[in-house]
């Protein structure tokens, strides 16, 4: 990893919306073997630029495979084993905004908060004999919030997709998931908790810090990090 | 000594008091843990799937195992009764010890944790659970470390009967004891619970638990708000949850009294020696009386442990709020630290659990635990250091 190596997202609004900055910032992106290639090059940067899922950018940057990334916060948080300790936010986009967010069903009336949530939880292992589920893709991130909220009376249950169904499926009766305008949540019967926010997530260009960087690759960065600081290009 | 010699030496400790030796399954459904202490165990957890998907973990200590043993043989003692119809098998309490010099797995939390390791130690079941027991078993840890050649440079202890007691003798509602008792257990604490707002239930649902008939009235407010039940709990269950918030809400929240006391117990921290004058003296101040039978309870296993172990008096110390974490503990708790090792590297732990068999067996059978494990891992590294 001598040089630079930089991620982008591979598809989707995420791709466009940050082809659109990097132009923004006089760097725009140009793609090798057309739309379907999984790499590319910035104009004026001596870079590795690859183009890889949000997901794969953010382990990457954790674990220091990758130098720079254009990623979602949501993801960084939940894969970081230690928390926040292994990249460094350099600057939120303004684009790819979401929170994520504890919901349960709206006909829960007694439940508006996190302790309403534990007291509930407490209730249902008495009659059910078991926990109440929780689904959702951010396992790290649930666990850290609910240990500081001070709620134990649950059991995780991994979502690979659609994890706004699982209530109304019975797959699990508590969903942690990202949401933007809350609509989808409300189609499916769900309300958010009073102090439910886990994290109001961005997009966001990120540098990783367990990777090694170069003389040539810190400049490289460096000429990156002063387009974007100089630039007052926002969305 | 190395570390097989550790093993062999604090093994012979532990057998010469008496017991069975056991060395139980090492694999185990992730329920078990999963569903006893809840998510908050799964970081430390060796977990894989089988081959029909159902999540396994390697055990995580023997405690757990060995309590699970020790549950099955209660409920098919206690079956066997039932057939025969022998009421005389079921007079006298059935007491079992079990020793063990076996390996435990978990995901390390440091980087110089291993991820499998020997446990050397003691569990029994069954016996009164009084201060004499809590001090004797106390004992022979101590002396099992001792026998290691490692001598302890602290020992933590806790208990953690003593604010479940003194949240009962506060007289809130039963709501918000629960919430409070669970809360001390979980690790943002009684803070989290103190410092969260109720907010007011609204009118149509408040007319609703008040209807004579409050499931179909809960079902009109659905209806009304054009909102779907989903999920497992029953209109039945959110209507008591309900009322519990209800009665809550007209109890004014905590009262302040309360919630000085609970901040001032959770901040005690001072030599074993002096706790229970230090855990007297609160209770007077905040009048806790109802906590009374807890800290005699208390009082008297202080003086019985420093009569057996008079070296505590000078490395023993008390903390309200230790051992809160440990997932199924349920009463006095303790850790023997060693010079050079972190404090979350203790070289020998135990404490009681009554609870645990309950909890294993969904309540069909019961008994009172307690036990202790050395770490021959840890007080070799206490050997090298000093070599």
């Amino acid at each position: 990893m001598s040089r630079l190596t930089f991620a982008i997202p591979s598809k989707g609004r995420l791709k466009e919306q940050t082809e659109a900055w990097l132009a923004g910032i006089g760097h725009p992106l140009r793609q090798i073997g057309g739309e379907r290639g999984y790499t590319a090059e910035i104009d004026g940067l001596d870079a590795e630029v690859r183009l890889l899922s949000a997901r794969e950018i953010a382990q990457g940057l954790i674990e220091g495979s990758l130098h720079f990334g254009v990623t979602g916060e949501d993801l960084l948080h939940d894969l970081a084993q230690d928390g926040p300790e292994d990249f460094q936010v350099l600057q939120r986009l303004g684009f790819g905004g979401a929170d994520v967010v504890v919901a349960v069903p709206q006909a829960w009336f007694d439940v508006d908060t996190m302790s309403d949530l534990e007291a509930a939880g407490a209730a249902f292992r008495k009659s059910h004999g078991r926990r109440l589920r929780v689904a959702t893709k951010y396992l790290r991130l649930t666990r850290r919030f609910f240990a500081q909220k001070s709620v134990g009376e649950y059991r995780l249950v991994e979502s690979a997709g659609a994890t706004e169904a699982a209530p109304s499926t019975g797959t699990a009766d508590v969903i942690v998931d990202i949401t933007t305008t809350g609509a989808t949540l409300k189609a499916n019967g769900l309300k958010v908790l009073d102090d439910g926010v886990i994290l109001q997530s961005e997009a966001a260009i990120t540098q990783s810090l367990r990777a090694s960087f170069t003389a040539g690759a810190r400049a490289v960065a460096d000429t990156l990090v002063g387009a974007f600081s100089n630039s007052d290009h926002k969305f | 000594m190395n570390h097989d010699a550790l093993v062999a030496v604090a093994r012979a400790v532990f057998e010469a008091a008496g017991g069975t030796p056991i060395d139980p399954d090492y694999v185990l459904p992730a329920d078990i843990p999963l569903e006893l202490s809840g998510e908050a165990v799964r970081a430390r957890l060796c977990v894989f799937t089988d081959n029909r998907g159902a999540e396994m973990a390697m055990r995580p200590d023997l405690t757990l195992p060995v309590a699970q043993r020790e549950a099955a043989r209660l409920e098919a003692a206690r079956l066997e009764a039932a057939r025969l119809e022998a009421a005389r098998l079921e007079a006298g309490p059935s007491v079992k010890t079990y020793t063990y010099a076996a390996r435990a797995f978990r995901l390390p939390a440091a980087q110089d944790d291993p991820f499998e390791f020997t446990q050397v130690g003691v569990e029994r079941f069954g016996y009164a659970a009084d201060p004499s027991a809590d001090a004797e078993l106390f004992a022979l840890v101590h002396r099992a470390v001792e026998a290691c050649g490692v001598s302890p440079k602290a020992i933590v202890t806790g208990d953690l009967a003593i604010f479940p007691a003194c949240i009962d003798a506060l007289d809130l509602p039963a709501v918000t004891t629960d919430l409070l008792k669970r809360a001390f257990r979980q690790e943002g604490g009684v803070r989290a619970v103190l410092d969260a707002a109720s907010r007011p239930l609204e009118a149509d649902i408040l007319a609703a638990i008040e209807a004579p008939d409050t499931e179909a009235a809960l079902n009109a407010v659905l209806a009304a708000r054009d909102v779907p039940l989903v999920g497992a709990r029953s209109l039945g269950e959110i209507a008591s949850g309900l009322r519990a918030r209800r009665a809550a809400i007209e109890a004014g929240g905590l009262p302040e009294t309360a919630r000085t006391a609970l901040l001032a117990l959770r901040d005690v921290d001072c030599p074993l020696v002096d706790a229970p004058a230090t855990l007297s003296a609160l209770a007077k101040a905040h009048a806790l009386t109802g906590a009374s039978s807890a800290l005699e309870a208390f009082a008297s296993r202080v003086e019985k442990i420093l009569g057996l172990v008079p070296g505590a008096r000078r490395t023993a110390s008390f903390r309200a709020g230790f051992g809160r974490r440990f997932t199924y503990y349920d009463g006095f708790v303790f850790e023997v630290l060693a010079e050079g090792l972190a404090p979350t590297q203790p070289v020998a732990a135990g404490g009681r659990y009554d609870g645990l068999i309950a909890g294993l067996s969904g309540a069909r059978v019961c008994a009172t635990g307690i036990g202790g494990v050395v770490r021959p891992d840890r007080m070799a590294r206490v050997w090298r250091t000093d070599a």
